[in-house]
């Protein structure tokens, strides 16, 4: 494949050590079931994907969710987390910080080989990174999240050294998601078509074959023993096979988990998790992702929302709370931070996204919206309040689509004119590219507030090398700029809280953003799978530990 | 028409079928390969990934060379035509394969699914036909009712009932289709029964004249049991039309392939048809759509020539 | 041979099994399609009339209530009154089988009459483009116009009606064919009357009628068609109240609310059933007029 699918989610760190001790309890979860009796050997465990099928399932490329959530299966990263948000060794063994901040060290283990009987060493790690960092291969969440690496040095055989342009508090946590997962140099030398195919891993399965439009197979890798510190056994894993199979129709994938077709489903809708939860056939992953809310974005380049008014309007006339209770029916709590709830500074500021019709429409009177035509719609100067809103149908599932249609519902009676418009991936990349639109809805996964530096600093108007750019607010504020970057290099735990709640307060109180919920992430288990659980980087599903108890 | 009688040779009537057939294939080449021009949009743009991509001027040249994007489009077209000649259905943009490997892997399940769809469409359109011309009046009407309400049903609403029916409710059947065969029953029970309904439509007249023809009385006076009659000369009767009417049924079962499969996740040639279109993955749709235009065209001359076979009237035309 | 020539085939074969009895009364089903067709007719044309309220409307904390007295199709995931969106979406529905039906009849009509008339080359030449035209088989012209124009309520009517052109065409030629070598004509040609009068005369009225029979099959399955495209995402898209978008939505929330998938699909139904009725009752009549 010559192009990325650009990034749609990413994840970036906390400033791991430093915070560690605060962080992050709630980003993963057991299923309900705690696991019982002597784990079987043996096994085929079926996967069902509600996400699109990868174009490459090299996450290097690009770098999405469901290249993370495929990858997790085959690949393995230089560190990981465990629940607490503390950085803990995987391919890595130790490392250490330079007293400057400029250079890192990491420890390798010495008895890893790529799953194609290649060594991973210090080599294969700086390998890794220049394929990150090469332009050609198209990667925007990984190359976003090397930004400041400058150089990479082999120091023995196990031993790898960064330098950086300038410190990096996030970098610990940048290295333990999917997306910068180490491949074999042999496998990546392939060429990007062959590699992208099956790329080649040390983790504890191995791709068997890939029919597109159908399904993954991926087989026990039995050689292997590099699980991450917080795993639940060593040696390879019990189950023998996994199918990952792709189903994009909702109510298919869990009519499928009950026929007891499938053993795992993603993407679960509202209405089948209230289900699952009462009855005890299905057990029910909670997972929501790290980094930003799911949020509506105003784009305040161009169109009627460069005017802070009409953007507080909008936010004002949208009666979120009511919608999210009955379509998400509980599973989802309305946000009113730009971070998820999983992310410790995060700053919550209900007041500002209040439902208030009668504030919205003097606000647009105040504004020059004043006359209102025919329809109901606001006008000004002859012209309606038109906002654009392009939806992805492959990123936010038919309840957050109704959810837009409610809002679009209530924004009428304010007098705006939303024009929801439900397009393929490619399209909307498209719509988002030429800047054709006053509203938009993009997830993006990243732990850490460093996340807002990615989505807010005016550096993100500028698209990556995969043609994906993240600020779709289109912020532009020399003094967000600021407070964003120097919290990225602040050390001192109460600076950066500091720098941090300022940036976020900005951007609030900017209505440059409509908070909606976490990012759900609902997996939904047979009643017979023990022992899966999500990886807490980025809430990914392992397999490693899980087996079946029919 | 009145058109005199003539007697052409078998071999000159088959050449003039064979070089229609090949003309309509160049027709449908050609058609697709220009109607695929007014597609908005750079086909080198597509390649890379869509508009999305927003591809280097560098990247966009390298690939209108590679494609040939860069040539007058009469060479192109040449070129295009070549390729098909030779078999060659191009390469997926979105899948990065090549289109006739992929078409072929797609085409045996699909083919499963309409076989049997056809098979068990038949048998109800039978049973439903003869149950209702045997049983007076009333059966007559019911049938007949049964057989337009079962020609209307639309194959994804018939789907979802079915699923909410045997998976939901029941719990007896998959909702999505699995290896085994119990995840086909659903999907085939859902491309089957409206053609039932209207193949029982067809083959209804046919069965009434034939059972009342003097043929059968006879046989019935030799003393041939009702059933024996039934089968053996009615039935063989009623399939004439029948026949001429794969076609349409081809049509029919290949639109509702698109459904089904999508429904039913089940890997064929209609989703894959339907991922492409909803892509624009054009070498795909391209790929699926020639696909279907030879099958199409070699059922036409099979059911010509069995026609003619089956029913000595239309030799001479 | 397309659905449409096989309906009107159908058409004839109930006409030819009536032949020997002349219908002395309207039929029950027949009755009841009429009243079906009456109901569809005004819920197009005077929503309010039929169901007074704002098929728009959302109430979230009544989403997912299932068929009672004030909502007697349920409500929807936003607590819109199913009802009301059922009855709303017949007018677009139906102006959608209505416009491709006029396109795909348009453009046979124009095809038809010019091979059936003309002959000779005209006739060899439309007869190749049909041909070619055939070999998109069912949903597969529609398919390839909506992969040319991109998906929507107006490419879908287009696609559905330029997919169904061909089958008319086909009727249309072989009809008037028919009846330019019928008795009739020859001899009113005898009797030395202009080309002019006798198409005028004798042609365009014995072949017109029929196209009223087809119209009428036609739009049957031309929502069947549309309605395909919009439950495939192809055509209408929600929030619009049309029957195949709402199908469409409905099968999310199968397994919790199948109310929102049982009644638009109830609808298409009935629609396809009534023309069919209707259709063939229109034949027969015509027949023995």
């Amino acid at each position: 494949m010559n192009t990325p699918a650009p990034t749609r989610r990413a994840l970036v760190a906390v400033a791991a050590l430093a915070v560690a001790g605060l962080v992050l309890t709630g980003c993963t979860a057991e299923p309900d079931a705690p696991a019982t009796g002597k784990p079987v050997v043996g096994g085929t465990l079926t996967y069902a994907s509600g996400d699109a099928e990868p174009d490459c399932l090299d996450p290097h490329v690009g770098g999405n969710y469901p290249q993370a959530l495929t990858g997790t299966q085959f690949l393995e990263s230089l560190v990981s987390r465990d629940t607490t948000g503390t950085i803990i060794p995987w391919l890595a063994s130790e490392w250490s910080e330079s007293d400057d901040g400029l250079a890192w060290e990491f420890t390798l283990r010495d008895d890893v080989y790529f799953s194609d009987g290649s060594p991973f060493d210090a080599a294969a790690v700086q390998a890794n990174i220049a394929h990150l960092q090469d332009p050609a291969t198209g990667s925007s969440t990984g190359y976003l999240a090397l930004q400041k690496v400058t150089g990479t040095e082999a120091v023995s055989a196990t031993v790898v050294r960064l330098t950086l342009a300038e410190p990096d508090s996030a970098l610990l946590e940048s290295l333990s998601q999917p997306w910068l997962a180490m491949e074999s140099p042999e496998g990546l030398a392939r060429g990007m078509e062959e590699n992208c195919a099956a790329p080649v891993g040390t983790g504890p399965f191995v791709i068997k074959d890939w029919v597109k439009q159908d399904a993954i197979t991926f087989v026990r890798n039995d050689t292997y023993d590099s699980p991450p510190a917080d795993a639940g056994h060593e040696g390879p894993a019990y189950l023998e096979k996994i199918v990952w199979r792709f189903i994009p129709e909702s109510a298919s994938r869990y009519a499928a988990l009950q026929a007891g077709e499938v053993d795992v489903i993603d993407n679960a809708q509202p209405d089948t998790i209230v289900q699952a939860d009462k009855g005890d056939s299905i057990q029910h992953l909670d997972a929501p992702r790290p980094g930003a809310a799911n949020r509506i974005e105003l784009n305040s380049g161009t169109g009627p929302f460069t005017d802070p008014k009409v953007r507080e309007a909008f936010i004002r006339s949208a009666n979120v709370d009511d919608g999210v209770a009955s379509l998400f029916q509980g599973t989802a709590k309305r946000s009113s931070s730009a971070l998820s709830s999983a992310e410790a500074l995060g700053v919550s500021r209900p007041k500002l996204f209040e439902y208030d019709p009668k504030a919205a429409g003097k606000l647009l009177d105040s504004a020059g919206w004043s006359e209102t035509d025919a329809d109901g719609y606001r006008t000004r100067d002859g012209k309606r309040l038109t906002v654009r809103f392009p939806v992805s149908t492959n990123q936010s599932i038919p309840a957050e689509q109704s959810l837009f249609e409610q809002i679009q519902a209530t924004a009428k009676e304010t007098g705006f004119d939303v024009k929801i418009t439900p397009m393929d991936l490619s399209s909307w990349y498209g719509a988002l590219g030429s800047g054709d639109y006053d509203a938009v809805s993009a997830p993006y996964t990243k732990v850490g507030p460093d996340v807002l530096r990615i989505l807010y600093h005016s550096d993100g108007i500028t698209p990556a090398p995969s043609g994906y750019f993240a600020n779709h607010a289109q912020v532009n504020d020399p003094t967000l700029d600021e407070l964003l970057t120097e919290a990225g290099r602040e050390s001192d735990a109460g600076k950066r809280k500091a720098l941090y709640t300022e940036a976020q307060d900005r951007i609030l109180e900017g209505f440059y953003v409509l908070p909606l919920y976490d990012q759900q992430n609902h997996y939904l288990l047979g009643a017979d799978v023990e022992g899966a659980r999500a990886l807490p980087t980025v809430s990914t599903p392992t397999f490693y530990d899980a087996w079946l108890s029919r | 028409m009145a058109e005199p009688v003539r007697r052409t040779p078998a071999l000159r009537r088959l050449a003039a079928r064979l070089g229609g057939a090949v003309f309509v294939l160049w027709a449908v080449a050609t058609l697709t390969f220009f109607a695929v021009r007014l597609i908005p949009g750079d086909p080198a743009e597509a390649i890379l990934g869509g508009p999305g991509s927003q591809a280097s001027a560098e990247a966009l040249a390298s690939v209108r060379a590679e494609y040939g994007l860069d040539q007058p489009i009469l060479v192109q077209y040449l070129a295009q035509l070549g390729r098909l000649a030779g078999g060659d259905l191009g390469r997926s943009y979105a899948l990065k394969l090549d289109v006739g490997p992929l078409v072929l892997s797609q085409l045996g399940g699909t083919l499963v699914l309409a076989g049997l769809a056809l098979a068990l469409a038949w048998l109800i359109a039978l049973a439903l036909a003869t149950w209702s011309t045997r049983g007076g009046r009333i059966a007559a009407r019911v049938g007949s009712g049964l057989e337009i309400v079962a020609a209307s049903l639309p194959h994804f609403w018939l789907a979802t009932a079915l699923i909410v029916l045997f998976s939901i409710w029941l719990g007896v059947l998959p909702p999505i289709s699995t290896p085994g065969p119990a995840g086909l029953v659903l999907p085939v029970l859902t491309l089957a029964l409206p053609l039932a309904g209207f193949l029982g439509q067809i083959i209804r007249e046919p069965l009434l004249t034939a059972l009342e023809s003097p043929f059968v009385l006879s046989a019935l006076a030799r003393g041939e049991s009702a059933r024996g009659v039934r089968w053996n000369h009615a039935i063989r009767h009623a399939a004439i039309p029948a026949i001429s009417l794969s076609g349409w049924a081809f049509g029919s079962l290949i639109s509702g392939a698109v459904v089904v499969e999508t429904v039913f996740a089940r890997p064929g040639l209609g989703r894959t048809l339907l991922n492409a279109v909803t892509v624009r993955d054009v070498p795909v749709v391209i790929g699926v759509v020639m696909v279907v235009a030879v099958a199409y065209i070699l059922m036409t001359l099979l059911t010509d020539a069995a026609t003619r076979i089956a029913d000595p009237r239309t030799r001479a035309r | 041979m397309s659905d449409l020539e096989l309906q009107a085939e159908l058409g004839l074969g109930a006409r030819r099994q009536g032949a020997t009895r002349r219908p002395r009364r309207i039929a029950v089903a027949e009755g009841l399609a009429g009243a079906v067709a009456l109901f569809l007719v005004l819920s197009a044309v005077m929503p309010q009339l039929v169901a007074p309220g704002d098929p728009l409307a959302i109430d979230p904390l009544q989403a997912f209530q299932p068929p009672s007295l004030p909502h007697w199709f349920g409500t929807d995931e936003s607590g819109r009154d199913l009802y009301t969106r059922v009855v709303h979406g017949t007018g677009n529905s139906l102006l959608i089988g209505v416009l491709a039906t006029t396109i795909g009849l348009g453009l046979g009509v124009l095809l038809g009459t010019l091979a059936g008339m003309l002959g000779g080359f005209v006739d060899f030449t439309v007869n190749r483009v049909l041909e070619v035209l055939f070999a998109f088989p069912g949903l597969l012209l529609a398919l390839l116009v909506i992969l040319i124009y991109g998906p929507g309520v107006a490419t879908a009517t287009i696609a559905v009606g330029l997919s169904t052109a061909p089958g008319y065409a086909r009727i249309i030629r072989a009809q008037l064919v028919q009846v330019r070598s019928s008795a009739f004509v020859e001899a009113a040609t005898v009797q030395g009357l202009t080309p002019r009068r006798i198409l005028a005369r004798h042609i365009l009225p014995n072949t017109l009628a029929p196209l009223l029979v087809l119209a009428t099959l036609g739009v049957g399955q031309a929502i069947v068609w549309a309605t395909a495209l919009s439950y495939l995402g192809l055509g209408a898209q929600p929030p619009a109240a049309e029957w195949g978008a709402m199908l469409s939505a409905g099968r999310t929330y199968i397994t919790s609310a199948w109310w929102m998938s049982f009644f638009p699909g109830l609808f298409i139904v009935l629609t396809a059933v009534t023309a069919t009725t209707l259709g063939r009752a229109i034949e027969r009549r015509m027949r023995h007029a």
